[in-house]
């Protein structure tokens, strides 16, 4: 992985000291509220409704072993001994005392780690596909793109103040694991039919209020060029993305309003008087990058052997659902669960973290990965290993089998912990988790995304879940909206996509696992064999699932259409969007 | 331009006061007055800067009086000065809000096109503002009359390198890395 050289480490220690001190004179009074909140969220630094959260980036996702155990250090001695992963390749910490947040920061810094642009009206931690540089079917290694461009977009003079947060998602493979359709720059990187680098650039998508799937604005363009290219794209945005109102501000909007065709225009109007210019990448540049994501030494005598055959039936469905194909023989990634039954999706302990940081040694190169399902993976784990790190992965309770299925679920933080939400996530997710624990049936039920987000900012991705929900206020009580047949790209070979749609009026906390009890019934008696839970959607459509669901009694009472009530994300102290 | 030090109140650490910064950290007395926009005002021998619609009107109509710069405000396009540089003793970007960023690209614009006299930030200018807008091309500063005067000086120098190119620095950190590089190999 990158290792920062002198420049980088006296970069990231000068913006500590920049912290340090705008901290300081904001405790004493020379900073106002207002100013200081834009320059913590920079920082990552957010108020929360108990305690401020600080959320450090994870760049595309990558840890050492070393970070991994700073991470933990960190929960024990400034939090309450754990941490949460997010769905952005970040972690959070929620119990954090404002007055110690610098030194958090300089001890992050040793281990070349930082919360910078993690928040704020900023081009955000980038991000990539958790199986970069191991998957089978990648076209090419995003890793060395995504470091030149975190690089770039760190401390942009120029774009430091945007109309609104900026995410850029960067995908090298034939699936889309990065959701790049999602994001406000979405990335494809493809090797022309001459063999040549490039990208095929989206822009335009996102969640939220608006969900919008990103417009391809430049079929393709030469790998030397994505700098220059981004700078114009965000040059036209930061000039014309609309500031009068924050609901519209994101560049879906702009791309919108305009159209896909005339804001590519504009971008290349830009574009051609920058083109070849300094900023232009060069190969030195990306040959010195790339020598620092060239494979581990792998072990060429690695046995290879199907994980399946070995051991019992336990270990097999774990296997079965935990263990990825790789590209070197002998070798398999390993996704660690974050969700079993009970826990806040994404949380680990700090004994969790430096186990698996040992674990990444012991069955590896000392490196892990964070993924956008909010899990944990192995990159490297010889075949003939498995079972060993399954044996030691159950003794810290990160071998729940249940990758990718049911209770494999995605959720924010939800109204426990978010002063933005309009409703809880997390008890959602512990009573659909309890009422399907049943490990026969999940793994009949099969693949299946369900997403959770406690308001309409979706930070639990509800739009592209195979089934999504989202809580809703009405009129100061806790609703739930349900959609169906959104997928992000993922789990696609093709990295297909879509926008769930909604089936009809929300339940109340309490029939939520019937809801999702009838919307399995209906699947179990509508699918074919070897379908999917989404491919039975997308064949039959939502019709069948949404009668089945308000038929007779989950709905004892009337219920008037959904009148979703945002005063709550309108009240000027709960600003702090959690995205 | 005269080095001053404006009073400070009692007790308090000097303030910015009104005054001018430039980006080599000095500080002078502002001498240039701004007229709003929608403020009525008469063409005098005092510097000013009039907002862009007035002076373009003045321009036209052939009474742009000596003492004449122009300041441009977020949704302004740079390019209405294109033909005008040579004329113009003094442009400044106006920040009513320190997050609306608008004023970043305007600058880089203007240096872009060529612009290369002074170029001042006025309006709500900050202390952490000031290192981001001597990137794009700003070399004198107007901080909000609380400020720090000191802090802001110092904000100044706040970083030591950059990644990437900037008004202030078209070279982005990769190349002039390459370069060190090939200077210790020899190669």
């Amino acid at each position: 992985m990158y290792r920062y050289d002198t420049i980088d480490r006296q970069l990231v220690n000068e913006r500590v000291a920049e912290y340090r001190d705008q901290l300081q004179r904001f405790l004493a009074g020379e900073l106002s509220e207002e100013e200081f909140m834009h320059l913590r969220l920079r920082n990552g630094l957010y108020r929360q409704r108990h305690a401020p959260m600080l959320r450090i980036a994870i760049p595309y996702g990558l840890l050492s072993s070393t970070q991994l155990r700073r991470l933990a250090h960190i929960a024990r001695r400034y939090d309450r001994g754990y941490g949460h992963f997010t769905t952005r390749q970040n972690i959070q910490f929620n119990w954090i005392k404002l007055e110690e947040t610098a030194d958090i920061l300089a001890e992050l810094a040793e281990v070349e780690m930082h919360a910078i642009q993690t928040s704020g009206n900023c081009v955000r931690n980038i991000t990539s596909d958790e199986f970069a540089g191991i998957a089978p079917d990648e076209l090419v290694d995003p890793r060395p793109l995504a470091e030149i461009l975190r690089q770039w977009s760190t401390f942009h003079p120029e774009f430091n103040w945007l109309p609104r947060k900026f995410k850029i998602a960067i995908n090298g493979a034939k699936e889309d694991r990065a959701a790049v359709a999602f994001h406000d720059i979405g990335l494809h990187v493809l090797r022309g039919p001459d063999g040549q680098l490039g990208f095929r650039v989206l822009a335009g998508g996102g969640m939220g209020r608006t969900p919008a799937i990103g417009a391809v604005i430049r079929e393709w363009l030469p790998w030397q060029h994505v700098l220059t290219y981004v700078e114009s794209i965000l040059r036209v945005y930061n000039r014309y993305g609309r500031r009068d109102n924050k609901f519209k501000a994101r560049i879906k909007i702009l791309v919108k309003a305009l159209g896909a065709q005339e804001f590519a225009r504009q971008v290349e109007e830009d574009f051609a008087q920058i083109i070849d210019g300094p900023s232009t990448l060069t190969q030195e540049e990306f040959d010195r990058v790339s020598a620092f994501f060239v494979p581990p030494p792998y072990d060429p005598q690695a046995p290879e052997v199907d994980p399946e055959t070995v051991g019992d039936k336990a270990f097999a469905r774990w296997a079965q659902r935990s263990v990825r194909a790789h590209k070197t023989p002998g070798y398999r990634s390993v996704v660690l669960s974050l969700k079993p039954t009970g826990i806040a999706p994404g949380d680990a302990t700090a004994e969790q973290m430096d186990a698996v940081a040992e674990f990444s040694e012991r069955f590896g190169f000392g490196q892990l990965r964070v993924t956008h399902e909010q899990n944990l993976v192995l990159p490297d784990v010889r075949c003939d290993q498995l079972h060993a790190l399954w044996q030691a992965a159950r003794q810290v309770g990160l071998a729940t089998p249940n990758i990718g299925l049911l209770t494999d679920l995605i959720a924010c933080p939800g109204g426990d912990f978010c002063a933005l939400a309009n409703a809880k996530s997390l008890p959602i997710a512990h009573s659909i988790q309890a009422r399907f624990d049943d490990l026969d049936y999940q793994h009949d039920i099969g693949e299946l995304d369900i997403n959770i987000s406690g308001c309409i900012n979706s930070c639990g991705h509800h739009h592209v879940g195979h089934i999504g929900i989202l809580g809703v206020d009405k009129d100061g009580e806790e609703w739930y909206q349900v959609s169906l047949g959104g997928a992000d790209g993922s789990g696609a070979a093709d990295g297909r996509n879509a926008i769930g749609k909604v089936i009809g009026p929300s339940f109340t906390a309490t029939e939520m696992p019937d809801v999702m009890g009838r919307l399995l019934e209906t699947y179990v008696r509508e699918r074919i064999e070897g379908e999917r839970f989404i491919d039975t959607v997308l064949r039959i459509g939502i019709a069948p699932f949404k009668d089945h669901v308000y038929q007779g009694s989950i709905h004892a009472h009337e219920r008037a259409p959904d009148r979703v009530n945002d005063t709550r994300a309108a009240t000027p102290k709960r600003q702090e969007v959690m995205t | 331009m005269s080095q001053t030090q404006t009073p400070a109140p009692s007790g308090q650490a000097p303030v910015a006061g009104g005054r001018v910064l430039s980006a080599d950290g000095s500080w002078a007395d502002n001498t240039w007055h701004v007229v709003r926009e929608g403020e009525a005002s008469e063409a005098t021998d005092t510097p000013t800067l009039w907002p862009l619609v007035q002076w373009l009107e003045r321009k036209a109509q052939g009474t742009l009086p000596a003492n004449a710069g122009v300041w441009l405000a977020p949704a302004d396009d740079p390019a209405a000065l294109n033909a005008d540089f040579a004329r113009l003793p003094l442009v400044a970007v106006d920040f009513p809000r320190f997050f609306d960023g608008r004023g970043y690209s305007t600058a880089s614009l203007l240096r872009r096109h060529g612009y290369t006299g002074e170029l001042r930030a006025i309006g709500e200018v900050l202390i952490d503002q000031i290192f981001h807008l001597k990137r794009v091309g700003f070399d004198s500063f107007v901080p909000r009359e609380d400020q720090n005067a000191a802090h802001a000086t110092a904000a100044l120098q706040r970083y030591s390198e950059t990644y990437q190119g900037a008004t202030d620095n078209p070279v982005p950190l990769f190349r002039r890395r390459a370069a060190s590089l090939r200077t210790a190999t020899g190669s």
